[in-house]
C-alpha cells in the first residue's frame, strides 16, 4: 500500500464518477488489491475513524446478544449508523445499490480505503485481529444480504467465483440429506432452491452449526447460503491481509503522524491489554476479600471453587489464573496460592510436577514463552464447560434457577435479582453482568462489561482504592505502548532473546529519530516528556 | 488373551503364530520398576518401523517427518520438547537410548522445531493431524460402575458408542478415509485422522469440525452439569445418524449396566435434562405420584416416556413444541461421544503417541479397530510386565532369541505376545495410507 502524504486539495480527490465506478463497481467488493489512492492525512484519520465508529456499532449490536441480521439486529444497527452520522455506510448495506450517484461511489471508496487503513491499526495482536475480522465479517454480510440476485450473480462473475448448481438429476441424487439437513428453508422451497456442491473447507461456518448436508467432505449449499462461500473467501482475505500488513507495519509507522493516530485507535476504542499489569501488585492474602467485592461472577464461582475443592479443572486454571495475573498476582504469589490450595489435596512433589510449569507458562516463563492475555467476555461465554469444570460466564450456563439461589445467597435482594435475571433470560450476559455490578457497587449507572479485568479495575476505581488513569489525550496512550510491546505482542516473544534485544534496541533508536523529527515539526504542541521509549 | 475380534492377517506365517499358551502366572505390574523394563520393551516390542512408516506419509510431503515435533517425558517427570529426528534410525536410536515414559507426537513445523530459539518469528505448525480425545471421566455424571481413573467393561461401552458414532460421521460426512483409533492406556481413547486434507486443515477448520462433531452443551444445575442436545425441529442427518446407532444399546447401558435413574438424584438427573421448567415440574410431580423412590430405571425410563407421548398428544403444550424430541435428546445426551474439543481444535496439541506404555498402569496404548470395538476389552490390555514375561516364555520355550542374529529376531518379537493384534490393526490402516501415497505420486 502506498501512503504519499503529500498534501494536495481536497478537490483533487473526488476525482471523475466515471473512474470511480470502475474502481468501485459494487457496493460489496473483495478486499484483495490495496487501494493505490493518494489520501490526504486528514482524509487518512477522518476515514481511520469513520470506520472505527461504524464497528463499534457492530460491536455493541453482538455485545446485545441481537442476532446478526435479524430485524432488531438491523434495526438497531441503522439508528445507531444514522446517530452516528454514518448514513454513507447505511446506503451501502441498503437494497437498491444500483444508482450511479456519485455519493454512492464515494461511500464505496470509503469503505474500501478504510478497511485498508484500519488493517494497519488491527494487525497488532491476535486479540485485535479477533475482533476486527469478526465485525468486518459482520460488515460484510450486512451489505452482501442487500445485494440482489442479479448483483450476486455479478459480484460472482466479477471474482471469479465458479460455481455451478447442481443438475435437477445430481439433486435428486442427494434429496433425502437435501431435505433432513438444510436449516432456514423449508421442504417445499428446497424442491425450488438451486444448490451447489463444495468442498466442506469452503463454508466453515455452515459446518460448524449443521446448516448443511454433508456427505463424503462436500457440502451442499443452497442459495440462500452462498454468502457462506464468499465470506469464507473474504475472510481469508483479510486473515492473510492482517498477516502482510503486520509485516508492513513498522513502514508505515516510520511517519510519526500515522504512527500515532494508529496506535491511539485501537488503545482508546478496543479496551485495555491486561497481559501485563501495571498496577501495583495485589497480595493473595486479599483475595478472598476482594472476590466477595470486586472480582465478577465468573471469576467469583472460580475461587470459591477452588477454596472449596482445593482444585480446579484446566479450563478454570486458565480462566481465573490470568484473571488473577491480569489484576496483579505476581508469578510468585500465584505459585504460592495455587501451591498452598492444590497441596491440601495432594503433596507438594506432585503440584510441582503436574501444575507448576503450567503458571509459569501463563506469565510467559516456559514453553514457548508467550505471556499470556487474560481471557475476555467474548472467549469466556464461547468456552463450554464440561462435568466438574466451574469456568466459563455463570450467567450463560447456569440454569436459571440455580443462579438466582447463587445470586440471593450473595446477598442480592429479590428484586435486585430480577433485574439480573431480565437480561439474562433474554441472553443480554454481559449487560446482566453489568446490572449486577451495579447493584453490587451501589453504582448510578451500569458500566458496560466487556472484560472481567476492566469490571475488576472498574469496581476498585469505584469503591476508591484505584486511580482511574487519565485517558483521552493521545501522549499517555504512546507511552503505554513500550509495556505492550515488549510483552502484548505475541510473535516477538516467540524469537530469541538476542533478536528481542535488537528489536528493542531498534524501536528506541527509531523513536530517538522520530522525537527529533517531532520537536522540530510540532515543537509548540507536543509534550516529549510523555514518550518515554 | 484374545482382546479383540480377530483381523485377517495374511502375512501371518505359522511358526509365529502369537501364543495362546499363557504360562500360568502373569506378575502384576508394578510402576516403581517400569524404568526397568523399559529398555527391553524398546529395543524388543516398541514396533519402530510401522512408527516410522507411519509418520514419515511416504515422504511425499517436504520435511513431513523431519520437521515433527516429537517431546519425551523422561523419568521423574522431566518433559523434552521440540525434538525432532531426520531419519527412522535416529528416531530409534533415541527412543532406545533414552527410555521415555511417554512420547508425545505434535504437529509437522515449518522448519526443524529443535531450532525453536533461533527461528526468527518463531516455529510456525503446517501440519497436523486431526485427533480426538474422549476420556471416561467426562462421563462420570452418567455412570455408576466406575469413577474417575476406573473403567469397566461396563462403562467401556460409552467408549464403543464414541467410537462407532465419531468413525461414521468422519468418514461418511467428511469423506476422511485413514482413521486410527488407539486405546489411551487407562481411561480413554483417541483417534487420529491422517487424510491429507484433515493433516492440512487450518485452525478454523479444525474448529468447524469439532463443532460440527460437538453436539453436547451443559447447563448448570446448582453445582451439577447437565447435558443438553438440542435437535430442533427437523433433526439434522448426523443426528439422526448418531440416535440410530446410539438407540439400541440404551436400554442395556442406561437402564440395566448403569441403572442411572435408581435413585431420587438419578431421577433429578432425568428431570434435568427437561429444558422448560413448568413441563420439569410437571413431570416431577408425576413421577413422584407414580414411580417408587428408588424403582429401577426402567420403570423411570417407562414412566416417562409414558407421560411424554401422553401430553405430547393431547394439547398444544410445551410437550408437542419445544420438548418435541426430548426422548431422543435424553438418550443423545447421556449417550453421544464428549469430546474434549480443545484438543481437536489445537494445531499446536501435543498427544501421546500409539504404543507408549501408560505409566500409572502399564498397559500399552494400543490401536484397535472400530469394527470390532465392542470386543475389546479394556481391562485386559497387556502390560509391559505381561508382555516381557511373555517373550521371556516363548524364548525359553524356543531357545530362538539366544541363538538367532539379534536383528532379525528383534523385527519379529511383537509377534510373540498379545501385543500382536494391535501391530496387525496399525499395520492395516498403513498399507491403505500407503496405497493412497502410490495414488497420489501417480497422479502428478
Amino acid at each position: 500500500m502506498e501512503f504519499r502524504l503529500k498534501k494536495r486539495p481536497r478537490l483533487e480527490v473526488k476525482a471523475e464518477v466515471v473512474s470511480l465506478e470502475s474502481k468501485y463497481p459494487q457496493n460489496v467488493m473483495m478486499y484483495h488489491y490495496p487501494p493505490t489512492d493518494d489520501v490526504h492525512i486528514e482524509e487518512f484519520e477522518e476515514l481511520a475513524l469513520e470506520r472505527l465508529r461504524l464497528l463499534r456499532v457492530l460491536d455493541r449490536a453482538s455485545t446485545r446478544n441481537l442476532r446478526l441480521l435479524s430485524d432488531e439486529w438491523k434495526e438497531y444497527v441503522n439508528a445507531e449508523l444514522t446517530r452516528e452520522g454514518l448514513r454513507s455506510y447505511l446506503r451501502l448495506c441498503s437494497a437498491g445499490g444500483g444508482t450511479k450517484h456519485e455519493a454512492d461511489m464515494q461511500a464505496r471508496r470509503r469503505d474500501y480505503i478504510s478497511h485498508f487503513i484500519l488493517r494497519l491499526a488491527y494487525c497488532r495482536s491476535e486479540d485485535l485481529i479477533r475482533w476486527f475480522v469478526a465485525r468486518e465479517m459482520e460488515l460484510f454480510r450486512y451489505k452482501f444480504a442487500a445485494l440482489s440476485s442479479t448483483e450476486v450473480k455479478q459480484f460472482l462473475e466479477a471474482n471469479k467465483f465458479e460455481v455451478q448448481p447442481l443438475t435437477e438429476a445430481q439433486k435428486d441424487e442427494v434429496k433425502d440429506g437435501l431435505y433432513e439437513s438444510t436449516v432456514g428453508q423449508s421442504v417445499a422451497k428446497i424442491e425450488l432452491l438451486d444448490f451447489y456442491k463444495v468442498p466442506f473447507t469452503q463454508v466453515m461456518d455452515l459446518v460448524r452449526s449443521r446448516r448443511c448436508y454433508l456427505k463424503a467432505g462436500f457440502a451442499y449449499v443452497n442459495t440462500h447460503d452462498l454468502v457462506s462461500i464468499v465470506g469464507t473467501r473474504q475472510q481469508d482475505e483479510i486473515e492473510r491481509g492482517l498477516l502482510a500488513a503486520k509485516g508492513l507495519v513498522e513502514e508505515v509507522e516510520g511517519d510519526e503522524r500515522i504512527s500515532r493516530m494508529l496506535k491511539a485507535l485501537h488503545n482508546s476504542y478496543t479496551g485495555k491489554d491486561y497481559t501485563v499489569c501495571r498496577d501495583a501488585a495485589v497480595p493473595i492474602e486479599s483475595l478472598d476479600q476482594l472476590s466477595k467485592t470486586s472480582m465478577p461472577l465468573c471469576m467469583r464461582m472460580c475461587h470459591e471453587h477452588l477454596r472449596a475443592q482445593h482444585h480446579i479443572k484446566h479450563g478454570g486454571r486458565m480462566q481465573y489464573g490470568l484473571f488473577l495475573k491480569g489484576i496483579g498476582v505476581t508469578l510468585e504469589d500465584s505459585l504460592r496460592f495455587w501451591r498452598e490450595e492444590f497441596t491440601k489435596k495432594m503433596d507438594a512433589d506432585k503440584f510441582a510436577r503436574s501444575y507448576e510449569y503450567n503458571i509459569y507458562h501463563n506469565y510467559g516463563k516456559k514453553g514457548s514463552m508467550v505471556n499470556y492475555t487474560p481471557y475476555s467476555c467474548a472467549k469466556i461465554i464461547k468456552e463450554m464447560a464440561t462435568p466438574g469444570d466451574c469456568h466459563g460466564c455463570p450467567y450463560r450456563y447456569m440454569d436459571p434457577g440455580s443462579l438466582k439461589t447463587k445470586l440471593s445467597s450473595y446477598g442480592l435482594s429479590a428484586s435486585a435479582i430480577e433485574e439480573v435475571m431480565f437480561f439474562v433470560s433474554r441472553g443480554h450476559y454481559q449487560i446482566g453482568c453489568g446490572k449486577y455490578f451495579q447493584i453490587t457497587h451501589n453504582a448510578t449507572a451500569e458500566p458496560t462489561i466487556n472484560h472481567p479485568n476492566s469490571y475488576f479495575e472498574e469496581s476498585q476505581i469505584t469503591m476508591g482504592n484505584r486511580q482511574k488513569r487519565t485517558t483521552g489525550s493521545a501522549a499517555p496512550k504512546a507511552r503505554a505502548r513500550p509495556d505492550i510491546k515488549g510483552c502484548g505482542d505475541r510473535s516477538m516473544l516467540m524469537g530469541d532473546d538476542d533478536d528481542e534485544l535488537w528489536r528493542i534496541a531498534e524501536t528506541q533508536e527509531r523513536a530517538m529519530q522520530s522525537q527529533k523529527a517531532i520537536s522540530e515539526a510540532f515543537d509548540d504542541d507536543l509534550d516529549l516528556t510523555q514518550i518515554d521509549y | 488373551m484374545i482382546y479383540f475380534q480377530s483381523v485377517k492377517m495374511p502375512e501371518l506365517d505359522q511358526e509365529n503364530q502369537a501364543p495362546e499358551q499363557q504360562t500360568s502366572a502373569v506378575p502384576a505390574y508394578n510402576p516403581e520398576v517400569l524404568q526397568d523394563m523399559l529398555p527391553v520393551y524398546y529395543r524388543r516390542l516398541f514396533p519402530h518401523q510401522p512408527f516410522y512408516r507411519w509418520l514419515s506419509y511416504g515422504l511425499t510431503e517436504d520435511g513431513v517427518f523431519c520437521n515433527r515435533e516429537i517431546s519425551f517425558t523422561l523419568q521423574d517427570d522431566i518433559y523434552i520438547r521440540y525434538l525432532c529426528f531426520e531419519s527412522q534410525a535416529e528416531l530409534e536410536k533415541e527412543i532406545c537410548s533414552r527410555n521415555p515414559v511417554k512420547i508425545d507426537i505434535g504437529p509437522v513445523m515449518h522448519t526443524r522445531p529443535k531450532n525453536h530459539r533461533t527461528v526468527p518469528g518463531g516455529l510456525t505448525p503446517v501440519q497436523r493431524e486431526l485427533v480426538f480425545d474422549i476420556d471416561m471421566t467426562d462421563y462420570d455424571d452418567v455412570r455408576t460402575c466406575c469413577s474417575g481413573a476406573g473403567v469397566c467393561l461396563k462403562c467401556w461401552k460409552f467408549m464403543v458408542l464414541a467410537a462407532r458414532i465419531l468413525d461414521v460421521a468422519l468418514r461418511e460426512d467428511f469423506g476422511f478415509e485413514h482413521i486410527i483409533w488407539i486405546f489411551s492406556g487407562r481411561r480413554g481413547i483417541h483417534c487420529w485422522v491422517c487424510d491429507h486434507q484433515a493433516r492440512h486443515l487450518d485452525g478454523r477448520g479444525r474448529f468447524a469440525v469439532a463443532e460440527y462433531l460437538n453436539i453436547i452443551s451443559y447447563i448448570n444445575f446448582s453445582g451439577s452439569n447437565s447435558p443438553r442436545c438440542p435437535m430442533g425441529d427437523r433433526p439434522h442427518h448426523s443426528l439422526k445418524r448418531a440416535l440410530k446407532i446410539a438407540e439400541p444399546m440404551f436400554e442395556e447401558i442406561i437402564l440395566e449396566d448403569q441403572n442411572l435413574f435408581g435413585t431420587p438424584k438419578g431421577v433429578s438427573k432425568l428431570l434435568n435434562m427437561v429444558h422448560d421448567d413448568p413441563a420439569r415440574g410437571d413431570l416431577e410431580s408425576y413421577l413422584q405420584k407414580n414411580v417408587e423412590d428408588g424403582a429401577h430405571s426402567r420403570l423411570v425410563w417407562e414412566s416417562f416416556i409414558k407421560y411424554a407421548n401422553s401430553m405430547r398428544t393431547s394439547t398444544a403444550n410445551a410437550w408437542s413444541r419445544k420438548l418435541k424430541n426430548i426422548v431422543q435428546e435424553v438418550q443423545l445426551g447421556l449417550l453421544y461421544p464428549r469430546l474434549d474439543i480443545n484438543v481437536t481444535r489445537g494445531f499446536n496439541h501435543l498427544l501421546k503417541a500409539p504404543f507408549c506404555i501408560h505409566p500409572a498402569t502399564g498397559k500399552v496404548c494400543v490401536p484397535f479397530s472400530v469394527s470390532a470395538v465392542a470386543k475389546f476389552d479394556p481391562t485386559t490390555v497387556p502390560t509391559i510386565t505381561q508382555l516381557l514375561h511373555e517373550i521371556n516364555a516363548f524364548d525359553d520355550k524356543s531357545k530362538s532369541y539366544m541363538e538367532a542374529p539379534e536383528d532379525k529376531s528383534r523385527i519379529k518379537d511383537h509377534k510373540k505376545t498379545s501385543m500382536f493384534k494391535g501391530v496387525v490393526v496399525f499395520e492395516e490402516f498403513l498399507r491403505k495410507l500407503e496405497r493412497s501415497h502410490k495414488a497420489a505420486t501417480l497422479q502428478f
